[in-house]
């Protein structure tokens, strides 16, 4: 038996090795982001954008699932934003250079204002938000962050026009790690429904989503 | 227990992963159009002459030294016109396209490209990945359009909106050497 346990020590460090490695891979951003900026020059039509827009579905990979055959026909919920990097910067401060200032409105990326859409009524702080497309915007600060949702849909993310707020609630601000580049959104499965996960530094909001079947 | 250890080092390595689902940033990363062009923007500097009409939400993949058509895409299959998630578009009023009454509301766009042209589908299946599942039962329209020769090659693909005149407007889409327009009208 015992000359059994370097095999077993060796296996240990590939599952280790595997693992770092996997995990090395996708918090590294950095190649993709050369490789936008690289080709950005040479399209005279349409420029490759700096931040780039992404999208999240809940259920997470929701098309992939569809395309591989999953029964669920809807899906319940995305979210369609800008990536923004942090390249070096102070992202969340008071400081005259940093990008998003406590206290003030933030789209929740870059460009476009984000956009949320609900394919079916869901819960949220114990408030009803019926399915539809919303913006949605963050007014940042130290501890917590204002969740702001909009039906002045289809605009820039510059001065978002609160006269068309429809539902705000306060989540609060927990420590990301590691630290992200690039400012991510993705719905994370919750008992109640999911997570809206909100990370950018180190800085990660969760705003609870339930579904109300 | 030879199996209980190479179980267990599996699940550890599979749970390390599964921890740092964050997504990166993508080599085909995703854009917008809208119709009239620039909308947002327009919008809140409360300069919109007209009413929004259609946006499309694509993926960019780039040309990174290849040959596009007929090689990395071959001629005859459907391809999503982009990469990734399929192509959506999106209209905010009825239109035709090639007399066909699209609704508004949300639609998936694929094509068919060959040498001499590209067949444009709009499809209702929504929110679906690739053109893997494509079912021409859910086609809501399919046109021909001619293939023009791009002046200037485009590293990156794109798809863009362009004004005819007040009743109509052009989808424009191309890579590397070529492009096509598919004209719509509002109704």
């Amino acid at each position: 038996m015992r000359h059994f346990f370097p095999k077993y020590y060796c296996l240990l460090l590939f599952g280790c090795f595997i693992a770092m490695s996997c995990n090395h891979k996708k918090i590294q951003p950095a190649p993709a982001v050369i490789t936008v900026r690289d080709s950005s020059a040479q399209n005279p039509y349409a420029t490759l954008d700096r931040s780039p827009m992404d999208m999240s579905y809940f259920p997470a990979d929701f098309p992939l699932k569809k395309m591989n055959g999953s029964k669920e026909k809807m899906p319940i919920a995305r979210v369609i934003y800008s990536r923004p990097h942090k390249n070096g910067r102070i992202v969340f401060g008071n400081s005259t250079n940093s990008i998003c200032h406590y206290g003030t409105p933030w789209r929740l990326g870059a460009n476009e204002a984000t956009e949320i859409d609900f394919y079916e009524n869901v819960v949220i702080g114990g408030k009803n938000i019926t399915q539809g497309s919303y913006l949605l915007y963050c007014i940042p600060f130290e501890d917590r962050w204002t969740i702001i949702f909009n039906s002045n849909l289809y605009a820039w993310g510059l001065h978002i026009d609160s006269s068309y707020d429809v539902f705000k609630t306060d989540i609060p601000v927990s420590v990301q790690l590691p630290s992200l580049e690039d400012f991510t959104m993705i719905f994370s499965d919750a008992p109640y429904g999911t997570d809206l996960v909100m990370a950018w530094d180190n800085v990660k909001v969760v705003l609870p989503i339930e579904l109300s079947k | 227990m030879k199996q209980l250890m190479i179980i267990c080092c599996v699940a550890f390595s599979i749970t390390v992963c599964a921890q740092t689902k964050i997504p990166t940033l993508d080599k085909s990363p995703m854009d917008m159009s809208y119709y009239p062009a620039n909308y947002p923007l327009l919008k809140i500097q409360d300069n919109t002459s007209e009413p929004l009409v259609a946006r499309v939400i694509y993926s960019r993949p780039q040309k990174n030294g290849r040959v596009i058509f007929g090689e990395l895409l071959e001629y005859g299959k459907v391809w999503r016109l982009g990469a990734n998630e399929a192509t959506e578009i999106e209209f905010f009023q009825n239109v035709k396209i090639n007399d066909v009454k699209i609704k508004k509301g949300r639609y998936t766009l694929y094509t068919i490209p060959t040498a001499g042209k590209w067949t444009i589908i709009v499809n209702k299946e929504n929110d679906i990945w690739g053109s893997f599942r494509y079912d021409e039962k859910k086609d809501v329209v399919r046109v021909d359009v001619p293939v023009q020769n791009l002046g200037e090659p485009a590293e990156s693909f794109f798809i863009l909106f362009d004004k005819i005149n007040a009743t109509s407007f052009n989808l424009i889409a191309g890579w590397d050497n070529a492009k096509v327009v598919l004209p719509i009208s509002l109704n």
